[in-house]
Order: structure tokens, then C-alpha cells, then sequence
């Protein structure tokens, strides 16, 4: 197990230049630069900007430079922004995305596991049917569609709750809900697929056999088992879940890191478009680490593998 | 539906310590709920992130918001006309001959931490704006002072050669190269703003964060939250503060126009500006009596590259220009919320009367066609029109080569970019045609026809021509308005003539204004000082024509 958690960690680090690497190019390849304007900016105000961002140096120097001071945790400050440190933005920005997106795994979970275990008992019921037909239109109904229409019916409509913002409990249940609604449909289906699986198994006829009650071999023995595939998913899931939603965000204006990332690419932000991309990547990494980890404690049968 | 099920049964916990449905929902002349905020605040969408409030280094709108809650200049725009008022300074007087401007401070002026305001803070902070080491984006607003180019640009080293001094604390001695005579507004735009150089000294780049910020406007700013809220409260040593009737201002950077408008529906912005609509509901809101629409300082346009074959040749511009049915896409396209435009400068300064402007004339624009050597189109080169992505910039694109095809028999394609992508083709001429538009900075027609000028950074068509400069250079050295005005109108004639533009439609604002809020009115720059708005809570009691027709 230790062996396994070094031998992933040694892996980060080539795996984070190389993403560097790439983005640091990529996002200088596209045309126009950060200190551009529909007003002309005066040629003395441009080169001052350059010499201050070390944008006049040759190419490979930047490089260097940026690389030299990612290695030691500085990411400089925003082009946009310039009074602001990118760390301190992707900081702020992952905050609060990861807060909608724990709640939104939260709700996904809390609702999509017992639909699963219910579908999978019932199986070829009526509940059962019901549950995959409506997991299909949360997979189905995308966060533009959905959100729109909970903030016309609830926020417009009915005036229940604000229809944007982030301040106040209020003000995380429309977002949560919409986020959460393509994650629960993934939820229920992996639980139900897995828990169809782990209650054909002997052990689980064997803990029938000794007479257990039907909810503790449903719960205790089959659950287990049944909900290792939402453990598998549960790792990038939970990446991409904090990096946050763009679409969720940008509908309900909320001060996360996915609008960030984008609206710096728009803006050729290239050190706030470099650093976002770095964490997450670094955060797809640990949290697919940590579901591996996960799993193998579920299932003894992993770490013989 | 599980989701719905699941919605409601949160909605429902949640309605125990929501807000109670807006009585004024109902009510069909307004859109939205028409509820006051509980605190005596105005909260209103500022579009975007700002991305300094630092007055002298910002250049984007939504900075310049929020620069003037933050500070007063030595005048200050009249909310309806924006004349320039007494701001910082009390009075002034002009020299005879246009170029010394001498202003006088209120005596007592204070910046919020309690230190005094002196006409030295106003040098020091125009001398900032200038240094090339600020690095200013906007450093040319304050160029019509003497010397300031040339110590912008680096050519003079020696900062106290720039046309401004204190003679004492409290009179500032201006300087002009030429007379300016819009020279009285520019006091009160966000780049000649006085800065605290004490706190700047103190405080380095992050001067401007609340705690640290020292200011001498109307409000100070006491949260920040990036890219979502600004929160500023009352600042009590401002000079005025008797007459400022707002315990606060609330400002949200929501850039997504539906949501923005989501929001002032349901009662929580009491201001969602220009801008922060979406186009295709302007349409259905104009019959909302909060609604708010007026002419706007800014022109949409087509910049042909001249430096470029064909379109070096006039008559091949004027071709172009003489075969756009501007009535069509304004009447049709647009549906009326802008108007048809086919000159330079736009409407509305008292005492200018500009050209005419170009019709559309299909035999006339056929004619021109030949006489650049392509009768009926033929031979004419493909070119592109380029535009930012946008759908409305797409619908237009799409009806004026529809347009130049059927009328010129000329191949025309179409092609998008990202702003960053498409800026940087538009500055370095690396199009044919491409879509513009122009904001004035200023209540003159200068505004728009300096960027003409040959070489102007603004210009990005390479046209060039010495006669329109030397009316430019003779308009600025002009004392009498009226000869002033003569000479700009005959200026604006030959660029219509010459077509380096080629107009299209007349910007205008669309805002939505709640109507307990008083004081707030559109403004033909889109400029909107806030220091004198107010919460009126018995506003369905009080006569609200006046206020409304006065908008």
C-alpha cells in the first residue's frame, strides 16, 4: 500500500511539468495578448507592462523563470488583475467551488445510493423503473436547461428563493440541486448496476442461509460491495466537481474557480490560466489517489492485485 | 420527476426562512418585484470584476463605477447633464486665451482617514498617471496638458515640466498646450482623480484593499469579495455628506446578462445598468414602465483596412459604404432598439450640426463600383468581414453581405474571433473590414474624430489624410465655439467622403431603474454619479411622472 502511494506520488511530478509545459505554450499560442483594448494604450504604458511581467524577455527565459518560481509556490500576479496574486485567486475561487461541489456530491450521494439499492432490490419493479427512467433525465437535462428553469419556477415564479448569488444558506439550494441532478442519475445507476452484481453472490446467499434479515444482507453484506463503482467514480467525480461547473456557475454568478479559468483564457490571463490548470490538475491526481486508496479498504481483494 | 420532487421538498424547508413573495410582483407595469431593499442601500450589477480600483492605472468601465463612489475630482458630473459641477474645487477661472485653468478647493476637505486634502495630492496623482513607470492605460486623457506626451512617452524626464502645480494647498494651477474646451469635463473622469500618495506610500499595490483604502468621494469600501460583491458604506468626512441620503452602495461583478436580469426581477438589484440586458428581451421589456432607454455616445461601424487592395481606393469604400441598408438592419434586425447611422460623431451635442451622413443608394454605390475599376463586381478580390463572437454581431455581418452581394456582386465571407484574437487582427491591421464601435469619453464631437486622425492609436484603418488633420489641428487651437464646431463638421464631412468608416447604427442605453430609486437618470455617456440617488419607500404615493419622464 505505502509502495503504491510513493510510487504515485514520484508520478505527479513529471506529470504536473509536462501539463505546464504545455499549457505555458499553448496558452501563449493563441493570438492577441493579455494588454490588449478597444482603447489604444500608450506604446510607453505597453512596454512598461511587458518589462513588468518579464514579457519582453525571449521565450525560453520565461520559461525558465515561470517554472523556477511554480517549483517554489509562486505563481505571480493575475495580468487582469494585477493587484492580485494568481495563488490567492484560484485560493478563493476553489473555496467556494468546492463547497458547491461537496454539497452537490452530498445530495448526489444521500439521494443516489438509496434510489440504486431500492432499484436493485425491486428489481424489474415499478420503483425500479421509476428510478432508472428519472436517473435517465437527470443524466439527459443539462445544468443550462435545468437551472433556467428552477430559477423561473422558484426564484421568479413562486419568489422562494434568490435566483442567483452566493450569501446565505437561500442561495445554495438552486445551485446544489442543478449540479447535483447529473451526479445523483450516475449515482443510482453504478449503486443499482453494483448491488444487482453483489446480491448474486455466494456470500450474500450464505448470509441469507443463516436467516439474516433481508435488510441486513441488503445493507451490510451486498452495500459493500455493490457501491465499490460509485467509489471508482467517486475520484474524478470529486475532481471535477470542485474544480467547479462553469455552467452552474456562470448561471447563478457564483465566485468560482471554473468561471475563473475560463475567463482568463478569454482574457490571455496566461499566469491565472496557468495556475488554475495546475491545481486542478494536481487535484484530479490526489483525489483519483485517494478513491484508489479507498477502494483497496472496501475490497480486500485490490491490494492482492 | 425526481428532480422536481426533490426541488420542491428543499424549496419548501428553505421557504420557512426565505423572503415572503413580493407584493409587487403583480403588478403588471413593473417587471419584477418593485419591493425596497430592507437597508437603505442601492444595489446594483456592475457587469464585471473591476480590475483595479486603483483611479490612476484603471481604463474599463466597471473600474471607473467604482472609482467614482471612491473619489471626487476638482468637478463632478451633473447626474442628468453632466455638466461639469463644482466637485473638490469650488470655483475656477480660465485665462483669456484658453490655457490656464485655476482651481480652488473647498476649504476643509478631508480624506477619509482624516487627513486633508490638498491641491498637491491632485499634482501627485496626475503626475502618477503620466510617469511611464505607472504604466496608465489611460495616460492620454491627460495629454491636452502641457507637456504631459512628452513626459508620458519618456522623451522628458523632468515631471514638474508638466502643466500642473499648487501654487498653495488649495489652488491648482493648470496648464494646457492647446485650449481644450472639454477640457472642464475631463476633471471629473476616473484618471484625473486625486489619490492619497500618504496611504499609496503606506500601503504599495494593495493600497486599494478595504481597511487600507483612504478616499475623498461620496462612499468608502468596507468588503470586497472578488468577482462577486463590493460593499461600500457612507464616508462621513465627505464634504457633502449631509446631502448624501444612501447608507450604502452595493455593487455585484455578475457578467452573465440573464442572470443580471433574473436578479433585478426578483427584487435583488435595484439597478441593473446599460449593458446588463440581454438583447433579445429589450423587445419585450419596453412595455415595463421601469424601463429606461435613451441615446447613447457611441457608434457601431465598419473599419476598412485602407492600407489594403482594393479598399485603398475611395471609390471602392464608398461602394461598400453607399450599399448598406442601415434602415433595413436597425428596422428589421435590430427591431428598432437602435437607430439607423451613417455618420461619425453621434447625436446630441448642442451646437454641432454634422454632415449629413451616407444614404444608402444602390445605383449610386454601383457607380462607384466602376469607377474602381470593377463594373458590376467583376474581378473584385474575396475579402472577410471580421467580428468578435457575438450573435448580434453575426446577424449584422450576415445582412450586410447579403447586402454588398446582391448589390455589388462582390464575394464576401464572413469570419469570427475571440475578442483577444480579434483585437489584436483589428490593431495590427490584419483584416479587411471588420466591425468597431466607438464610446465617447467626452460630451464633444472631438471625441470621435481624433481617433481619425492619421496615426491616432485609435485610428486601425491606416487611413490617413493631411487635409482632415489640419482641421483637427486648426479645431483645437480655435477659441470661438461656434468656428470650432464649423471647422470639426467640415472634418467630419471629408471622413464621411472618405469612408475610412463606414457607420451603421447609433448606440443607445437600456437599463432597468426599480422605481423607489430617485436620482438616477440616464445619461447620454452612460455615466451615472451616485452620490445624490435615494431609496424613496413611499415612491407609490409620490408623483412619479415627473421623475420618470425626466429620465
Amino acid at each position: 500500500m505505502r509502495a503504491l502511494v510513493v510510487r504515485r506520488l514520484l508520478l505527479f511530478v513529471p506529470t504536473l511539468w509536462a501539463i505546464a509545459t504545455l499549457t505555458f505554450f499553448l496558452v501563449r499560442l493563441a493570438p492577441g495578448g493579455p494588454f490588449q483594448s478597444e482603447r489604444d494604450i500608450p506604446k510607453s504604458a505597453r512596454a512598461q507592462l511587458m518589462r513588468l511581467y518579464g514579457l519582453d524577455r525571449p521565450l525560453g527565459q520565461q520559461y525558465g523563470r515561470f517554472l523556477w518560481n511554480a517549483a517554489h509556490g509562486d505563481l505571480g500576479p493575475s495580468y487582469k488583475y494585477p493587484q492580485r496574486q494568481v495563488r490567492d485567486i484560484v485560493a478563493e475561487g476553489v473555496r467556494v467551488s468546492a463547497e458547491l461541489g461537496a454539497w452537490s456530491l452530498l445530495v448526489a450521494l444521500l439521494v443516489g445510493i438509496p434510489a440504486g439499492v431500492i432499484a436493485a432490490v425491486r428489481r424489474n419493479g415499478v420503483a425500479d423503473h421509476a428510478s432508472m427512467a428519472l436517473s435517465l433525465a437527470g443524466v439527459s437535462i443539462p445544468a443550462f436547461v435545468l437551472g433556467p428553469a428552477l430559477v423561473l419556477v422558484f426564484a421568479l415564479g413562486l419568489y422562494w428563493l434568490p435566483p442567483a448569488l452566493w450569501n446565505g444558506p437561500a442561495s445554495r439550494v438552486l445551485p446544489v440541486i442543478t449540479l447535483a441532478s447529473a451526479y445523483v442519475a450516475y449515482v443510482a445507476r453504478l449503486t443499482r448496476a453494483g448491488m444487482i452484481e453483489a446480491l448474486s453472490q455466494d456470500f450474500v446467499r450464505t448470509a441469507r442461509a443463516k436467516g439474516l434479515p433481508e435488510h441486513v444482507v441488503v445493507l451490510r453484506h451486498a452495500l459493500p460491495l455493490g457501491i465499490l463503482p460509485v467509489v471508482t467514480f467517486l475520484g474524478p467525480a470529486a475532481a471535477r466537481i470542485v474544480m467547479g461547473s462553469i455552467v452552474v456557475e456562470q448561471i447563478f454568478a457564483i465566485p468560482g474557480l471554473g468561471r475563473q479559468l475560463v475567463n482568463a483564457a478569454f482574457n490571455r490571463d496566461y499566469t491565472l490560466v496557468l495556475g488554475a490548470v495546475l491545481f486542478y490538475a494536481a487535484a484530479l491526481m490526489a483525489l483519483n489517489l485517494a478513491a484508489e486508496l479507498l477502494y483497496a479498504r472496501l475490497d480486500p481483494r485490490v491490494e492482492a492485485a | 420527476m425526481r428532480v422536481a420532487w426533490a426541488a420542491a421538498l428543499l424549496a419548501s424547508v428553505v421557504s420557512a426562512c426565505a423572503r415572503a413573495p413580493a407584493p409587487g410582483a403583480a403588478d403588471a407595469r413593473w417587471f419584477g418585484s418593485v419591493t425596497p431593499p430592507r437597508a437603505n442601500v442601492l444595489r446594483f450589477n456592475n457587469g464585471a470584476e473591476p480590475e483595479t480600483i486603483d483611479p490612476g492605472v484603471m481604463s474599463g468601465q466597471a473600474d471607473g463605477r467604482i472609482a467614482t463612489l471612491l473619489f471626487e475630482g476638482l468637478t463632478t458630473p451633473d447626474p442628468r447633464t453632466l455638466a461639469p459641477r463644482p466637485g473638490q474645487a469650488y470655483r475656477w477661472e480660465i485665462s483669456p486665451d484658453g490655457l490656464v485653468y485655476t482651481f480652488h478647493l473647498r476649504p476643509g476637505l478631508l480624506w477619509s482617514d482624516g487627513e486633508p486634502v490638498t491641491a498637491g495630492d491632485f499634482v501627485y496623482a496626475w503626475r502618477r498617471v503620466l510617469s511611464p513607470v505607472t504604466a496608465s492605460r489611460a495616460a492620454g486623457t491627460l495629454y491636452p496638458l502641457a507637456n504631459a506626451e512628452a513626459f508620458n512617452r519618456g522623451v522628458l524626464h523632468d515631471s514638474t515640466q508638466v502643466g500642473v502645480r499648487a501654487s498653495d494647498d488649495s489652488t491648482l494651477v493648470v496648464t494646457l498646450r492647446t485650449p481644450t474646451a472639454y477640457f472642464l469635463f475631463l476633471t471629473s473622469s476616473f484618471t484625473l482623480l486625486p489619490v492619497p500618495r500618504h496611504a499609496i506610500e503606506r500601503g504599495g499595490v494593495a493600497w486599494t484593499e478595504p481597511g487600507r483604502i483612504v478616499v475623498n468621494g461620496p462612499f468608502m469600501l468596507t468588503r470586497h469579495v472578488a468577482s462577486e460583491v463590493m460593499d461600500f458604506a457612507k464616508n462621513p468626512r465627505y464634504w457633502d455628506a449631509a446631502h448624501v441620503l444612501l447608507d450604502g452602495v452595493v455593487a455585484y461583478a455578475i457578467d452573465d446578462l440573464n442572470t443580471s436580469t433574473n436578479l433585478y426581477k426578483a427584487g435583488e438589484l435595484d439597478w441593473n445598468p446599460s449593458g446588463g440586458i440581454p438583447a433579445p428581451f429589450i423587445p419585450y421589456l419596453r412595455h415595463y414602465a421601469d424601463y429606461v432607454t435613451g441615446e447613447f455616445q457611441a457608434t457601431y461601424f465598419y473599419g476598412v483596412n485602407t492600407t489594403r487592395k482594393p479598399f485603398d481606393d475611395v471609390h471602392a469604400r464608398r461602394a461598400l459604404d453607399l450599399a448598406i441598408d442601415r434602415e433595413a438592419i436597425a428596422r428589421d434586425l435590430l427591431r428598432g432598439t437602435r437607430r439607423a447611422w451613417g455618420r461619425i460623431t453621434p447625436d446630441g451635442y448642442a451646437g454641432y450640426t454634422g454632415p449629413a451622413g451616407m444614404r444608402f443608394d444602390p445605383e449610386a454605390a454601383r457607380r462607384e463600383l466602376a469607377l474602381a475599376g470593377f463594373p458590376d463586381g467583376r474581378g473584385f478580390p474575396r475579402f472577410t468581414i471580421l467580428f468578435n463572437t457575438s450573435e448580434d454581431h453575426r446577424r449584422i455581418a450576415e445582412a450586410v453581405q447579403e447586402m454588398w452581394r446582391r448589390t455589388l456582386h462582390v464575394p464576401v465571407e464572413l469570419e469570427n474571433q475571440d475578442w483577444a484574437s480579434y483585437m489584436d487582427a483589428v490593431t495590427n491591421l490584419r483584416y479587411a473590414v471588420a466591425r468597431r464601435s466607438w464610446i465617447g469619453d467626452y460630451l464633444d464631437p472631438n471625441a470621435f474624430l481624433e481617433p481619425l486622425r492619421s496615426g491616432d492609436g485609435n485610428n486601425r484603418t491606416g487611413w490617413s489624410d493631411p487635409r482632415y488633420d489640419a482641421l483637427l489641428r486648426d479645431a483645437s487651437h480655435e477659441l470661438d465655439a461656434s468656428r470650432r464646431f464649423k471647422l470639426l463638421a467640415r472634418a467630419e464631412s471629408l471622413a464621411v467622403e472618405q469612408a475610412p468608416f463606414l457607420p451603421i447604427y447609433h448606440y443607445s442605453t437600456h437599463e432597468l431603474i426599480k422605481p423607489y430609486v430617485r436620482g438616477l437618470y440616464h445619461t447620454a455617456l452612460d455615466l451615472h454619479p451616485l452620490t445624490h440617488v435615494w431609496i424613496d419607500r413611499a415612491w407609490r404615493s409620490a408623483p412619479l411622472a415627473a421623475e420618470a419622464a425626466s429620465r
